[in-house]
């Protein structure tokens, strides 16, 4: 009976009751979510501009392009050399 | 001893019964009511029932019958559930429910296995002369320590709630009453207890002081109220809400408003009227009062007694005048407002110690005599007093009296010992911690109870020795300026006392006792195998259930009143800031069934909010009740 949107449901409600925000008026709620939306997307936002290496690593190790599986991965030899 | 009577027999022989379905479950015990399954054994044994009374008896069996169906069935319909849980709000995690098989039906919680597994009812103690007292405390008391990411993500959700509070509090106006024409004076409140109560309890405001219209006994109802504006006023739509009551001090079940208690004080109104509004020493005294000290004083096993008419009174009186400002008082961390207003009344210097810890409370009390009262250049103290709770009610532990009478012995100090929670609801019959430990009552100099929690009336006491009464009567502030208890509150505490102890010939006083002890034990371990953290001692009547956040106390109140179960939430400043906590207070008028929808109520909702925050290992085994 498990479906995604009962799934991310419950995960939103975690995450309003443990960060207190079930208790705000809605104009607070939007606030405060609109403060962390924002930092989120600064945070992904600066980490692709500013460190791209890392999360080139970040992505292949995630979802891998060329194929190969995870298991093999356990002495891992980045695709791509970054330049310097 | 504990707090189980060694009765298992009786109580399996009639679960046994009930499994077979020929007798009924039992009727709440209210006051004064034997119990169905009694009833209807006696009425079996006895041969010489004529067969007219027959009729009326089945009756008034198909009535019960009746009425717990209904019962059932109103529980199981929830109102609304204002937080969707993924199985609706109707299943149950009981095995019996949803197989027919009759073995696994027999594996449910709550009922006696068939195999007659043997059950650890009887964990050893110091009163067998198995244990030391503290090796007992720690095997029985448990405080878990708060998951770590917890911690951080309670103190987060505050800091939210302050900033946010702070940002309201710049641009709008509240929408409180203000005085006018008072620029330039000094505020008259806290800056910051005005605004906690406005931007941070506001909020939850409508989970707490909410109005019932019946009398609090194993069930309530509310009255609905929503609020339209956050918490700044509230409305009634009208409705009321009949919930299971896990909320109200009814320990041995004797809040009710039918039963021989009730009927004794309405008696005693018609004949003594309903208030002197005069104290004890000038025309507020009775026969009656003097009758009823004398009953606690046997009831506690002391000389004699003294009684006021209120409980928080008693101790905020008492103390100015049984301690001066060259007394020293050592008493622990979470005492009640009470006693810590009565000491400051009375001038005393006070020393805290750790709660329920014996190391620090020694370390305490030799500080003390070593060094004397600093203010008269070291010279010994006039008395020292340890100050302690028999179960304090907001952690549901209980105190560690063997060694603290062995510590009071050792270096000569006096021992206040307050039962208000712990009087009726502890030991095999009911007298209070003191029995519970098996400790000799004239070992603890002063004891002081109310009778609000177990006795279901109104009213404080102290019990001791003559000469210590003697000199309350003369000298204690209550005695002489407050009013005294009216006739029909005295009536109701010296019935409920007199059922207690047995003296009305029949057996519902140790009924109750067991009862409450039984469902006790089920509960805790219930609520320990379920994963949620609970605090305190396993044989203490009230259970704490830790949820750390603010907003989840209120989901979790909101949650459980759509369900019918009303329970009691507590936070900051009441309990520190880290904890807050929903805490159940167990009576002996609930029944199994009522516990075990309770329990799995509490099951649905915890899974759902994330409650779940024990460490320790479950118990896989089911509990027999």
């Amino acid at each position: 009976m498990w479906n995604l949107k009962d799934s991310a449901a419950h995960l939103y409600r975690q995450y309003e009751l443990v960060t207190c925000i079930n208790m705000f008026e809605p104009w607070e709620k939007k606030l405060i979510n609109g403060i962390f939306l924002l930092m989120f997307v600064l945070l992904v936002f600066s980490s692709c501009v500013y460190l791209p290496s890392y999360m080139d690593t970040l992505i292949e190790i995630i979802r891998p392009a060329a194929g190969s599986s995870k298991v093999d991965d356990l002495t891992y030899v980045p695709q791509r050399i970054s330049s310097m | 001893m504990g707090n189980v009577d060694d009765d298992g027999a009786t109580f399996q022989q009639s679960y046994a019964k009930c499994s077979n379905g020929t007798t009924k479950a039992s009727t709440p015990i209210s006051n004064g009511h034997i119990p169905n399954q009694h009833l209807a054994e006696s009425c079996r044994d006895e041969q010489q029932q004529p067969q007219q009374q027959k009729v009326p008896q089945d009756e008034q069996e198909e009535e019960l019958q009746q009425l717990l169906l209904n019962k059932q069935l109103k529980f199981s319909a929830p109102a609304y559930t204002e937080i969707r849980t993924r199985s609706g709000g109707l299943n149950f995690k009981g095995v019996s429910e949803s197989s027919y098989h009759p073995a696994k039906q027999a594996e449910a919680n709550g009922y006696v296995s068939q195999t007659g597994s043997s059950c650890d009812k009887f964990k050893p103690s110091r009163a067998d002369g198995v244990l030391s007292a503290e090796q007992e405390h720690y095997q029985k008391t448990s405080f878990e320590d708060v998951p770590l990411y917890t911690a951080c993500l309670t103190y987060l959700g505050f800091y939210l709630l302050m900033i946010l509070g702070y940002i309201n509090q710049l641009l709008f106006v509240p929408k409180v009453a203000t005085e006018k024409g008072r620029e330039g004076y000094v505020a008259l409140y806290d800056a910051f207890e005005s605004f906690y109560s406005r931007y941070v309890y506001r909020r939850v405001r409508d989970c707490w002081n909410r109005p019932i219209c019946s009398v609090p006994g194993d069930e309530l109802v509310l009255k609905d109220r929503v609020t339209d504006d956050y918490g700044w006023s509230f409305r009634f739509t009208g409705t009321e809400t009949r919930c299971l009551n896990l909320g109200s001090y009814n320990y041995l079940g004797f809040a009710a408003a039918t039963g021989p208690c009730a009927d004794d004080s309405e008696n005693r109104a018609r004949q003594d009227g309903l208030a002197y509004c005069s104290p004890r020493s000038e025309l507020g005294n009775t026969q009656l009062h003097i009758d009823l000290e004398r009953l606690t004083a046997r009831y506690c096993g002391v000389e004699d007694a003294i009684v006021f008419g209120m409980g928080f009174a008693t101790n905020a009186l008492n103390l100015p005048s049984l301690l001066g400002p060259d007394c020293l008082v050592v008493s622990d961390e979470k005492n009640h407002a009470s006693i810590i207003l009565g000491l400051r009344l009375s001038g005393a210097t006070t020393r805290v110690f750790k709660h329920n810890s014996m190391r620090d409370l020694e370390r305490v009390l030799r500080n003390g005599i070593c060094y004397g009262n600093p203010k008269k250049g070291g010279k010994p103290w006039n008395k020292i007093m340890i100050l302690v709770e028999g179960i304090f009610s907001m952690e549901g532990s209980i105190v560690r009296l063997p060694e603290i009478i062995a510590l009071k012995k050792k270096y000569k100090a006096y021992l206040y010992l307050d039962e208000a929670h712990s009087i009726g609801s502890m030991g095999p019959t009911g007298r209070g911690v003191v029995e519970y430990f098996g400790a000799d009552p004239k070992d603890v100099d002063i004891l002081m109870g109310t009778f609000t929690k177990s006795f279901g009336s109104a009213g404080g006491y102290i019990a001791g020795s003559k000469k210590l009464i003697d000199f309350l009567r003369t000298n204690s502030h209550a005695h002489c300026y407050a009013g005294s208890i009216s006739p029909p509150i005295v009536q109701q505490i010296y019935t409920s006392m007199s059922i207690i102890m047995g003296e009305d010939n029949t057996d519902t006083g140790r009924q109750k006792v067991q009862q409450l002890a039984r469902n006790t034990r089920y509960f805790r371990r219930r609520l320990a195998q379920m994963g949620v953290i609970t605090y305190g001692h396993e044989d203490s009547p009230v259970v704490p259930m830790l949820v750390y956040l603010f907003s989840k106390i209120g989901a979790v109140i909101r949650t459980l009143t759509t369900r019918h179960i009303a329970v009691v939430g507590a936070g900051f400043p009441a309990t520190p800031i880290m904890e807050g906590r929903i805490r159940f207070c167990l009576s002996a008028a609930h029944t199994k069934e009522q516990l075990d929808y309770a329990l799995d109520v509490i099951d649905d909702v915890s899974e759902n909010l994330g409650l779940k925050y024990s460490r320790k290992p479950r118990d896989p085994h089911p509990i027999e009740y």
